[in-house]
């Protein structure tokens, strides 16, 4: 099943599908690029930033830019 | 060689690696931000004294913030210097990414596979002399906290030669012998 | 040749498939500490230990061990008596009184002062002020900080905080050069350049310069007025919060982008980068602090001698008495900010006034004007146009806000 990496919940594990154009390169220098697992570490609430995790490495990212990524979530 | 270059994303111990190369006097963080002012410094190599930078941390070398910018300025603004590639041993792959765009570059590149330690106790391996086959460039493992592995890293900063993309593209997984189209 | 992005990765990846052999992980303690410290159930509290931690070593570390257990014993009870006993000239001379004491009026007869903070000479006051009290709280703050940043806590509290902070425009990462600026304003200006946009560098620049108090300043504070301190930093942080989200709306420039940032893992932090990254800042502090503060001294001192700072404070007392509450004689602790706020600070002591004006002193000297290195540096990093809205920002903020307690202090009845 696919969703927006800002629907995912805490500690749901998925693959990464599409990443908006926008956002692409600036975000694979970090490490965060389709087809790499990712996992959801934290959410902070009233809409504060997500905290996900590629290859072992955490990345902070805004709650409107996890709106551009797409995963495909593992059940 | 007049200069050299440390580069590398931020958080991968490059400024250390720079306090232990250069003597002294660089600030090092876990945060870009006390580190856009880069800092320079002298090494002595084969009796001469070369002047080494301190590049600000950089994801690549496609700016998003003016710490990064500074980093891509400096990096045009030394066409003739050699650049240490410093990577993270236990994030390879984002570390080569940026190695990459530097050897596109045409500069002349030494790799340090920086915090080995960390990456060994993640129970990562890295097939260091491979890598270097593939790149053709020296690539030494170190653990700047603990000075091991920089002796060789400065002895090696001469082999460091411009590399043709090309010559990865074909030296790498099952391709060598290929060419690529 | 250079490649596209894609190829670019693409080659990573077949480089990596043939080098790298990425076993099982085992999560271990650090990991452990990693996740609680970011997930906002427990990240918080622990966030507000942290804090509340570094405030208590700050306190316990450079007020209480340093300046009141050592410096303040040495200043008054040795070198103070010392120096006007052999310091030439004597009390009521000219130059005496800029170097040494300028002694207090008693019963129509000049007496001799007996503490550091009253004397107000070069040597004493001066003096006191940079070693006696500055300095340990600028070891103590670094030291902290420091260990902080080589341990990788900030940027956790950078996740935590972003909700927040956000909402006012700016994001989570601001929260560096803000603890940066409570050491020194100006570090904590240079570090708006990791931030993305002119408009995010604008607002955060001016949030440093009216709200934020450097080490050397919380350190006088501490000394002067420990018992309300924590109401003079309630009060800062409303105005960073209330002036950082009304900025945020008129200001023109868009929304603010989204905070994107690594997390790196704890680290061990090594003493010896500890010390000497405490060193360069330290040593680098005192550089610029210790002259401007003799500096000020001297200015101040000329100003009193010449009767110029009468004039000055006979000018502004409509000002200070009517719309701010305050006497007049916080003129010259005001003029004295322009160089050094530690040193203006200090300059309360001797002044009489009620525990409120104090604190409504306090607030105005830390808001109406950043210090002048501060200040030569936001010329630099602003557009012309950008000092000007920062300028604006400023005399409404000291207006408002010098009103406001006026007010709340007329109604308390605390005058």
């Amino acid at each position: 099943m696919d969703k927006k990496l800002s629907e995912m919940r805490y500690e749901e594990e998925g693959r990464i599908k599409k990443i908006e154009e926008s956002l692409r390169a600036q975000i694979a220098g970090m490490g965060i690029r389709e087809g790499k697992d990712i996992k959801m570490m934290t959410k902070q609430p009233i809409k504060g930033p997500v905290v996900v995790s590629v290859d072992r490495s955490n990345t902070s990212i805004g709650l409107g830019l996890a709106d551009k990524i797409i995963v495909e979530v593992k059940r | 060689m007049n200069k050299i270059l440390l580069m590398g994303q931020p958080n991968v111990g490059k400024s250390v690696l720079f306090n232990r190369l250069a003597g002294a006097r660089a600030i090092e963080s876990n945060y870009p931000g006390t580190t856009v002012d880069y800092t320079k410094g002298h090494l002595m190599l084969d009796g001469k004294s070369v002047e080494i930078i301190d590049v600000p941390g950089t994801f690549s070398l496609d700016p998003k913030d003016r710490a990064e910018e500074v980093a891509v300025k400096m990096l045009e603004g030394e066409k003739d210097a050699v650049v240490v590639c410093v990577i993270d041993a236990s994030k390879v792959e984002r570390g080569l990414y940026l190695t990459l765009e530097v050897i596109e570059k045409g500069y002349p590149v030494i790799v340090a596979l920086n915090m080995w330690d960390v990456a060994k106790g993640g129970n990562i391996k890295i097939n260091a002399p491979r890598l270097e086959q593939i790149l053709g460039v020296p690539v030494v493992p170190t653990v700047a906290t603990r000075g091991e592995g920089l002796r060789e890293l400065v002895v090696r900063i001469r082999e460091a030669e411009p590399v043709e993309i090309e010559e990865i593209l074909n030296s790498v997984g099952g391709n060598r012998s290929g060419t690529y189209s | 040749m250079e490649l596209t992005v894609d190829r670019r990765w693409d080659l990573v990846d077949r480089i990596a498939k043939e080098t790298v052999e990425v076993g099982v992980y085992r999560p271990s303690l650090k990991d452990a500490l990693a996740d609680v410290t970011v997930r906002p159930a427990t990240g918080i509290p622990v966030a507000i230990a942290v804090i509340y931690g570094f405030w208590m070593f700050f306190c316990e570390f450079a007020g209480t061990l340093f300046t009141d257990g050592f410096f303040v014993k040495i200043f008054d009870g040795h070198w103070l008596p010392w120096l006007q006993e052999v310091f030439p000239f004597g009390l009521g001379n000219w130059f005496y009184e800029l170097m040494v004491d300028a002694g207090h009026m008693e019963n129509g007869v000049l007496v001799a002062s007996d503490n550091c903070f009253e004397a107000f000479g070069v040597l004493t006051s001066g003096l006191f002020i940079a070693i006696g009290v500055v300095l340990p709280a600028i070891i103590a703050f670094y030291l902290i900080l420091g260990l902080l940043e080589d341990m990788g806590y900030l940027p956790r509290l950078a996740v935590l905080v972003d909700t927040v902070l956000h909402k006012i425009g700016l994001h989570g990462y601001a929260i560096v050069p803000t603890f940066l600026s409570l050491g020194c304003n100006v570090p904590g200006v240079s570090a708006t350049r990791s931030l993305e946009t002119r408009k995010q560098r604008f607002m955060m620049i001016t949030l440093l310069g009216v709200f934020i108090p450097c080490g050397a300043q919380i350190g006088m504070m501490q000394d002067l007025i420990p018992a309300q301190i924590g109401w003079v930093f309630l009060t800062l942080l409303v105005g960073y919060l209330g002036v950082g989200w009304i900025l945020n709306k008129v200001w023109p420039g868009g929304e603010s982008p989204e905070i994107l940032m690594d997390v790196p893992p704890y680290q061990m932090p090594t003493w010896g980068n500890i010390g000497r990254k405490l060193w360069i800042r330290v040593s680098g502090f005192f550089k610029v602090a210790v002259p401007f503060v003799l500096l000020g001294c001297v200015i101040v001192g000329i100003l009193y001698l010449t009767g110029a700072m009468d004039h000055i404070a006979n000018a502004l007392e409509p000002l200070l008495t009517n719309v701010f509450g305050v006497p007049s004689d916080t003129v010259a602790p005001l003029v004295a900010g322009f160089l050094r706020k530690d040193l203006a600070v200090g300059m309360l002591e001797p002044i009489e006034m009620t525990t409120f004006q104090l604190f409504t002193s306090v607030v105005l000297l830390c808001i109406y004007f950043p210090c002048l290195a501060t200040f030569a540096l936001m010329i630099k990093e602003l557009n012309w146009k950008e000092i000007l809205g920062c300028l604006a920002t400023l005399v409404v903020v000291v207006f408002i806000f010098g009103g406001i307690l006026h007010g709340i202090g007329t109604i308390g009845g605390w005058y």
